[in-house]
Formats: C-alpha cells, structure tokens, sequence
C-alpha cells in the first residue's frame, strides 16, 4: 500500500497535471486477456486443471485492482485520479484515438465490485461447473469477460468504451449461450445481443455527435467542454439521451429490459456476475462517467430519473409472482439498477454509486446462493418445489439470509446505507414522486425477498423424495461466506459518519462539475432533523414489507396466499406474466417485424433484383439480336461501308452548301 | 490537248465509271484477287480525277499530280499487303473465294 502511494508520488512528481499510475496499471487488463487466450488455446487438454491459469489471472488482477482501488477511494490518487496513455489506437486525419488508462475514485468504486466478485465466482465456478463437458470453455469466457469488463471502466477515450462495451456484450452473449445445444439458452443469448444492438445504436449515435462538437471523444476533453459551456441546450439533451440509450440497453431498463429475466438461461455464476454485479451496472456507470453531460440537460436528467423509478416499480411488481428462484433475482436486480438510475436522474451521484457497489455483493452473494440451492436440489429452479431447506443447507441459508436482509434495506447492512441515501436526496432535491415510488419499492423489494427465502428454505419439504439434498463444496462456500461480510459491513465501511464517509470524500470532486451545473447544494446532514425522518420512514416502509414476507410465507400458508390471489386475479395474472411486455414485443416486432421484412424481402426480389436483373437480359437479348449482322464475311462488311458512305455524300449533297 | 482542256467533265465521269465499276467489283465477286484488283481500279479513278482537277483548276496546279503519286505509292504498298494476306489464307484454306473466309464470325 504505502509503496504504491510512493511509487505514485514519485510518477506525479515527474509528470505535468495529471497523476501518473505506475507502470503494472496495465497488468490489469494483460492479465485477465493473457488468460482468456491461454485458455481458449489449450485449456481443451488441461482437463479438469484448466481453472487454474484463469482463477490465478484473477486472484492477481484482484490484487492489483485492490491496490489501485483502495488509494483512488481514500484520495491517495489525487482529486482527479491518476492516469496513463499506452498508445495511439487509431489516427486519421484530424481525428485521434488513445488507449490509456485512468483510476479515480469511481473507477476504483467499478474496480472494488468488478475483481472481488469477479474472483469470488471464478472460484465459485470450480466446484459449480467440475462437472461440465465445457469446463475449460466457461474459464476462458470468464477470463474474456473480466477483460472487458476493466477495459470498460478503465478506458479514458469513449471509442475504447465503446469496444468494450461490446465486448461485455459478446462474453454474455456467450455465457448465457453456453450450454448451446438446448434451445432456450440459444434463443435468451440472441435475445440478450439483439436487444442491446437497440440501445447500442443510440450510444453509437450519441458518440458520433460528441465527436460532432469536440472532435475527440477523449473523456476528460469533453467533460472539460461540457463544463465551460461548450455544449447545451437542445444538443446537450439529444447527445445525453442517446448515450443513455446504451445505457438502458446494457443495464437493461424499461423498454429494453425484457432480455436479463431470459439470461437467466446461462450458468449461474454468469448470472450472478455479469447479469447482477458487474456487466449490467456498466449502464450507472456511463452515466456517472458522464455526469456533467446529463446535468447539462434538465430534461435529460427527468428522462433518467422517470425511467429510473419506473423500472423499478415495475420489476417489483413483477418479481412478486415469479416462481423461478433466479428470475425472481433478475427482476430485483432489474428494480435495483432502476433504483440506481433514479439516483442519477435526480443528481444523487454518490448515492447511486454507493448502491451499485452494495448491490453489486448482495446481490452477488444471493445468486451464488441461489446455484448452490439449485445445486443441493440438482437442478431444480422451481421454488414451490423447495421449501425447508434451511436445516439441510445450513451455509447456503445463513448467508442467503444476510443477502437479503441487506437488500431489503435494514439497518445496519449494506443495502440500507445506500438506498436510505438514494431516498433521502432525491427528497431533499425535491422529487418527491421518486422518494414516494422510491418507499413503495422498498418495501415491496424487502417482501418479495422473504417470500423468496420463505418458499426456498422456510415451511415443509416439497423437494422430489428421490433427490438428495446436499451442502455444497467448499469452493462454492466459501465465496458465499466472503460475499457475506461485504453485504454485512461495506455500507458502514463507506457511508459511516451519514453524509461525510470515505465514498462521499472519494467521489465528491468527481461529481462536483456535475452539481455547479444542477447548483445542488448539499446541506449538513441532521440525524434529529429532516434526514433521521427519512431515514426513520425507510426504515419503517423495509420493515411492514419483511413483517408481511415473513409471516405470510414462514410456514405454509398455502391457502391464505391462495385467498389473496384470488382477491387480487387481474393483478396476479398480470404480474405473472410479466405485463405482457414479452407478448406485446412478440406482437410488434417479431409478427409485424417479419410481415415487414417479408414485404421488404418481395420488393427486394421482385423490385430491386428485377430492375438488376433487367438490365442484364436486355444487354443479352440485345447482344443475342446485334451478332446476327456480323457474318464475318468481308463483303458484308464492305457493303455497310458503301453504305455509310452513301448516306454521307447524300447528306452531304442535301444538306451541304 | 487544248480541245480537252476545256471539258473536264468527260474526265470526271470516265473516273466516276470506273469508280463505279470498281466498287461493284469489290462487293460483288467472291474471289480475292479479283476484289484486289477492283480496288485497285477504285485508286485509279480517283487518280484520275485528281489528275485532271489538277490539270484543269489553275489553283490546284500541281497538287492533282502529286496527290496521284502519292496514292500510287500508297495502292504498290496495300497491294502487295494485300496479295500476300490472300496468298497466306489461301494456303490455309485451299480456296480464294472470300464467302468462305468466315473464321471472324466463330
């Protein structure tokens, strides 16, 4: 520690502005790459070893990222963060491209969540996928994502974050496709990639609009820009809501959120480290990245916010009925990141970084539960196959429990300290529709988390009486016991004193360009005054949800849920099945989509290939006609020369003089 | 000399005659030898109209004769070109009847 804090002085001492990072920055993203090729070259003939240069590739990366990560949160690095350019991606004409690297605190926040969940279910994989045919294929997967996903948060040029932005998408694409020869994991990859394509076209043409007004897509250029001034109004929103489309893309917010519940078809590691902790949060990440950008715009920024909020509410709704133990965590996740997204929508910068590292654990840690339970069932993800199998998994329960004790936002876990901050800005900002929807969503998240550990671990056995349940081993363990104790502490750790803890003070300058724009002042928190009210209210609204959870599913209360169903039908059906929302995509685009394309694919025959087509046989037919008057003979020739000369003197003669 | 120097008209349409003949020679007999020698009547009747338009117009006084030497020079060289195309088709496809020459079409 204290000899990187040195090594780094030394480096900024020589360099101009901007820190220096030392020169084994880059191991970083060498590390993880050189394993992802390592693997995919010979992993095929380690066999049953082939963990082992992936797992080691990131157990170091995860040291180097801690190394990093831990001076960039405490300040060490500087206001701004420290950087480096390695080299000249692409240059033509008047447009320059680097690849360099830059930590700050936000990137060492990304950095803290990405490589400890990262390795944590590198490891977890060793014991979860020992027995599949794929062994050596899932590590190098795993290798090339993490590769992306640090290029993506270290990168400081938005052309390379963009590259890595698809990169993440490609290693999902893969991972959720990995077990390729059934049909449903097929069909969810290719879902997943084509409804990020969505968002990505706006993050493509937002990008080219940057490059429009500062001629470089270089991060620190254009934020500088942004803040004097350079970029506002009308442009501002349109450049800011179309980056966003990428972002709702890839953190898959309402209307492109219909792909994560389906990715759930991959392993569960996967689900539990793309599509919960680290891929999926790259969306807040942009945003925040971006921040001044989207404070240029107010409209923008409600845009955000609504979004946001509804994504959450919405995915709440929908995880009350799910039966599916995983999809039931992919729409909590779904109903998290929109919470982080109503953060940012209301300038709660800090706050919704904050939640996205929380989450990133608890939510890490409750998938991981979930595949060792899925494990100790063999195969079953059926919830109301479950039930009572808290005394047979006992690890799994324990640690589960803290996951969603910590997710339903009671104090002191981690969930608690960032969303009470999310809630008691976007109050004290003064949206109070965000802080309102914002309370309901809690509660409802701190139900239907219980209603997931009630019908999972609570009541009477329903599990098959020939599958025997047993406690997973000790590589999938123990992730879940180190996952436990950030979802107990990291709240308090980063957000102890309220308002003035080691996140705030990393983050602040960071964001501080972002709030001249907003010209949100952040008052003094007071624990007897308004913000120990909110955080009293939140407290209150995550406790009725547990208290409802727990009682209705504690132990079989099959027919008083069966009476409130009942009482509640259209809601209930509507909630199962999602609102509909797949069925109405199937409708527009995929049936109207294929008449479309169908109507495209007849005017591109008949039409463009006719008109093509056309021209070549009227060239034939006509070249077919004129060879018959070439005879080769040389009178014939000789006579047509007659002929034309005929022709000119007669022309001459009538027409000269 | 003097009575014909003020007609050139009957110079002109002995040219045009043998032009004329020399044409229809050209287009209408099959064999070679016979269509080189139509060309050859062909050069000789512009010579002869170059001639006498030389002799006749006092502006062109010199140019007709100069002009016809020049064509002669030209017509020795086309006609020895020509004689040994023909002699070297002819070898080729035992006959000088250009009908059957229709290698160009294929």
């Amino acid at each position: 520690m204290s000899l990187v804090s040195t090594l780094i002085r030394v480096a900024s001492e020589g360099g101009e502005s901007a820190a220096q990072l030392p020169e084994y920055a880059p191991l970083l993203l060498i590390l993880p790459l050189a394993g992802f090729l390592f693997t995919a070259a010979i992993g095929r003939r380690l066999g049953k070893l082939a963990h082992l240069v992936p797992l080691g590739a990131i157990v170091a990366t995860w040291g180097i990222a801690m190394s990093l990560a831990i001076p960039a949160l405490l300040g060490d690095l500087g206001e701004h963060g420290a950087s480096s350019e390695l080299f000249t991606w692409i240059a033509s004409g008047s447009l320059t491209f680097n690849m360099g690297i830059h930590v700050d605190a936000l990137t060492g926040a990304l950095l803290l969540v990405v490589t400890t969940v990262g390795a944590l279910v590198h490891l977890y994989s060793v014991g979860y996928m020992s027995h599949d045919p794929g062994y050596w294929r899932f590590f190098a997967y795993l290798n090339l994502f993490m590769f992306s996903m640090l290029l993506l948060v270290l990168a400081n040029n938005l052309l390379v974050v963009f590259a890595a932005w698809e990169l993440v998408g490609l290693s999902s694409y893969l991972l959720i496709g990995f077990w390729y020869t059934k049909r449903e994991p097929g069909l969810a990859a290719k879902k997943a990639f084509i409804t990020n394509r969505v968002g990505d076209v706006g993050f493509a043409l937002g990008l080219m609009g940057l490059v429009a007004v500062f001629g470089t897509l270089d991060i620190s250029t254009i934020l500088a820009g942004v803040e004097a001034g350079q970029l506002a109004g009308p442009a501002a929103t349109v450049i800011a809501l179309l980056i966003f489309c990428g972002a709702v893309g890839k953190s898959a917010q309402f209307p492109l959120h219909v792909w994560l519940p389906d990715a759930m078809e991959g392993p569960t590691p996967v689900s539990a480290l793309i599509h919960a902790a680290t891929m999926v949060n790259a969306g807040v990440y942009l945003v925040a990245r971006m921040s001044p950008l989207f404070a240029a715009s107010h409209e923008a920024m409600l845009v955000v916010a609504a979004i946001g909020i509804f994504t959450a509410i919405f995915a709440a709704s929908i995880a009350f009925t799910q039966t599916d133990i995983k999809r039931v965590l992919a729409f909590s996740t779904l109903s998290q990141l929109g919470y982080m997204f109503a953060a940012l929508g209301v300038g709660a910068w800090v706050p919704a970084i904050f939640h996205l590292i929380t989450h990133g654990f608890f939510k890490g840690l409750l998938f991981l539960g979930s595949g060792s339970v899925i494990h100790a069932v063999e195969g079953e993800q059926e919830m109301p196959k479950m039930g009572g199998l808290a005394k047979k998994i006992p690890i799994t329960y324990a640690t589960m429990l803290i996951g969603t004790v910590a997710i339903a936002g009671l104090p002191p876990l981690a969930g608690f300290w960032s969303k009470d901050e999310i809630l008691g800005e976007a109050f004290k900002f003064g949206y109070a529709w965000v802080w309102l929807v914002g309370m309901v969503v809690a509660g409802a998240t701190a139900f239907y988390m219980f209603r997931l550990m009630g019908l999972t671990f609570w009541g009477k056995s329903r599990v098959s009486e020939s599958v025997h349940v047993h406690e997973s081993p000790w590589t999938m363990t123990l992730p879940l016991i180190l996952l436990a104790i950030p979802s107990i502490g990291i709240g308090a750790l980063l957000g102890f004193p309220f308002a003035d803890g080691i996140l705030v003070h990393g983050l602040e300058p960071i964001f501080h360009p972002a709030n001249v724009l907003l010209e949100h002042e952040h008052e003094a928190w007071t624990l007897f005054g308004i913000d120990g009210l909110l955080m009293l209210a939140s407290v209150t609204v995550a406790s009725i949800g547990t208290v409802i959870g727990v009682r209705l599913f504690r132990s079989d209360h099959g027919d008083r849920i069966r009476a409130i169903t009942a009482r509640l039908q259209p809601l209930y059906v509507g909630s199962k099945n999602r609102w509909f929302f797949d069925d109405l995509n199937d409708l527009i685009f995929v049936r109207l989509g294929t008449r479309l394309a169908n109507a495209a694919w007849w005017f591109d025959r008949r039409v463009v290939d006719g008109a093509v087509n056309g021209v070549g046989a009227l060239t034939s037919t006509g070249g077919r006609g004129l060879r018959q008057i070439q005879t080769g003979r040389v009178q014939n020739y000789a006579f047509g020369i007659a002929l034309g000369l005929a022709a000119m003197a007669v022309a001459y003669l009538v027409l000269g003089s | 000399m003097s009575q014909i120097a003020g007609h050139l008209e009957p110079y002109l349409v002995l040219a045009g005659i043998l032009f004329s003949i020399g044409a229809f020679g050209f287009l209408a007999r099959r064999n070679a030898i016979s269509m080189l020698m139509s060309i050859e009547l062909m050069l000789n009747a512009v010579n002869l109209s170059a001639v006498a338009l030389g002799a006749f117009i006092p502006a062109l006084v010199g140019q007709g004769i100069a002009f016809a030497l020049l064509i002669i020079a030209v017509a020795a060289a086309e006609a020895t070109v020509g004689l040994a195309i023909v002699i070297a088709i002819y070898r080729n496809r035992k006959t000088p009847l250009v009908d059957e020459y229709d290698t160009m079409r294929q």
